[in-house]
């Protein structure tokens, strides 16, 4: 692997990934290249294997057909150059909330210091600055996560994993946040993997929208999404491009099993 | 006096709160029921409804336990019980803690133990005491090991459930962000387990009291249960009664020492509830 990095050597390669559990075929011959900074959403229905699709990326369970490589280097067990962000948050309830942002960092063992300096950051980072003494259960679902996202920023993995991570929330803090994470993500680029069913999800967040059949998951279609960096997501919901987007998956989404039209061709506004 | 206390009502803060708790139904309904039940049962024995020789009333079993208190015989017994109470306890805490955790985490030793452990917390523990006194004696060791029958139990199943029960979202949680075995006990198990064992420790205390009497009165007779026993065997019933005032003074208070740990240890819990 070349270890030149400019922004379109695969980060993370997977090649022809399948998954059972038992009888049950769960995901089928997936190949997937994520580049540097590359922030990839992946969109399908429910059941159709995309946290699975998650978790072996991660190396928490092991596919029985093909591999996942990070940088060149097989995946076969979890790494600390990936942090997840768990959809029930996964916050350590006993722990107070500084304490559960720098929880990846004491697992690496890391000194007091640097571990205090970088829980500070990316505290702040996430706008809980004030909260770090508060419980999980003192603070809101949206704060949760945001807490959820601090602890794997903090991490400073090069590839974040996103497993639905704004499902759980109401819609307003889940537009709110969609926002953070860009703003967080602009300032500290990193690769990501961006699970979720919201179509609006995928297309604001997405440099590339990956979507998913129904059991056994496969890869349908795939497409960049050309907002480009630094986008306003105000903007870019009332403009053409992405309403036309939208129908599209839309369509796609409702009949699962006939072919889609290719996506026409749109420019971009 | 409290001197910040408004002049005007001339009542101190300390008071006033008094007043307020007062009015709060759990503490109301609970004195009226402590007199009316309390009351009856003295007012029974005053009027001569109650025959001393087969039952006493309070004022009479006060009376005896200040007796037994000045001649020495309450303190002498319950130093002698207290010695089996808390060597039963010191072993059962830490045995039950151990062999919970190891049935909770390793299969093997679940399979190996599982069968004896379920089969003696559904036994009466009452029926193992002649062949514990047939091997090992009939005086402090053969107690002491009664009292550790019953109050084990408890803990042993409350950690077991505790380990077994815990959060598998956050057990995948430290294994994404690669915690080791002994990072995963510190950050995860050890703080899931902590409720459950509160709630078993609080058990073994009530079973532990339980054992030390049964102990008493199985075994070679000694302490409190002896005193009672031997009252009882008198017909003095208001002395024979006045030792198991104490044991429920001691049941209560020990109850009320693991509520404290509890609510130290799990000051996350605590504040979730405010």
């Amino acid at each position: 692997m070349s270890s030149s990095d400019n922004g379109t050597n695969p980060t993370l390669r997977l090649q022809g990934i399948g998954k059972w559990f038992g009888s049950l075929h769960v995901l089928d011959d997936i190949d997937i290249d994520v580049k540097t900074q590359e922030i990839l959403t992946v969109l399908g229905p429910s059941g159709c294997g995309k946290t699975t699709l998650l978790r072996i990326v991660n190396g928490l369970i092991l596919c029985e057909r093909g591999e996942v490589s990070f940088k060149g280097e097989v995946v076969d067990g979890p790494r600390p150059e990936m942090a997840m962000v768990f959809q029930n948050f996964g916050l350590f309830p006993w722990k107070r909330l500084d304490q559960n942002i720098g929880y990846a960092l004491r697992i690496q063992g890391k000194e007091k210091g640097e571990i205090d300096r970088l829980v500070s950051h990316y505290t702040e980072l996430v706008g809980l600055g004030g909260f770090e003494a508060n419980y999980p259960s003192q603070l809101s679902g949206g704060m949760q996560q945001r807490a959820g996202l601090a602890r794997a920023l903090a991490a400073q993995p090069d590839v974040l994993l996103m497993d639905e991570p704004f499902g759980a929330l109401d819609a307003l803090t889940r537009e709110t946040l969609q926002e953070e994470l860009l703003r967080i993500n602009e300032a500290e680029p990193k690769a990501m993997i961006f699970i979720t069913h919201s179509i609006d999800e995928a297309l604001l967040l997405g440099d590339r929208v990956l979507v998913m059949t129904p059991r056994p998951g496969r890869i349908r279609f795939q497409f960049e999404t050309g907002f480009g960096r630094g986008r306003d997501l105000e903007e870019i919901r009332g403009g053409k491009r992405f309403q036309a987007l939208r129908h599209y998956l839309w369509e796609a989404m409702r009949n699962p099993e006939e072919e889609p039209e290719p996506i026409p061709d749109l420019v971009i506004e | 006096m409290a001197t910040d206390a408004p002049a005007a009502t001339g009542v101190s803060t300390d008071e006033r709160a008094f007043w307020e708790r007062i009015k709060e139904p759990a503490v109301y309904v609970r004195l009226i029921s402590l007199v009316v039940v309390i009351g009856g049962w003295e007012l029974m024995g005053q009027t001569g409804n109650i025959d001393p020789v087969t039952f006493s009333y309070p004022s009479a079993i006060c009376v005896a336990f200040w007796d037994l208190i000045a001649s020495g015989q309450m303190t002498a017994a319950a130093y002698e019980s207290s010695q089996i109470l808390v060597a039963g306890l010191l072993i059962a805490i830490p045995l039950g803690i151990v062999l919970g955790i190891l049935m909770g985490r390793f299969q093997v030793f679940e399979y190996a133990v599982d069968t004896y452990v379920f089969a003696l917390y559904a036994t009466p523990v009452v029926a193992l005491a002649f062949p514990i006194a047939m091997v090992l004696g009939v005086d402090f060791v053969g107690k002491t090991t009664i009292v550790v029958f019953f109050a084990i139990m408890p803990i042993i199943v409350n950690v077991y459930h505790g380990v077994r029960n815990v959060d598998l979202s956050l057990l995948e949680v430290t294994r994404s962000f690669c915690s080791t075995e002994s990072q995963r006990w510190r950050d995860l198990i050890f703080p899931s387990v902590v409720p459950y064992l509160v709630a078993g420790l609080g058990l073994a205390c009530g079973r532990a009291l339980v054992g030390m009497v049964v102990a008493e009165f199985l075994m070679s007779i000694s302490g409190l249960g002896a005193l009672s026993q031997d009252y009882i065997a008198d017909l003095e019933l208001d002395k024979g009664l006045a030792p198991v005032v104490l044991l429920m003074v001691v049941g209560i208070a020990l109850t009320k020492v693991v509520n404290i740990c509890e609510t130290k240890f799990s000051s996350w819990r605590v504040r979730q509830e405010s």
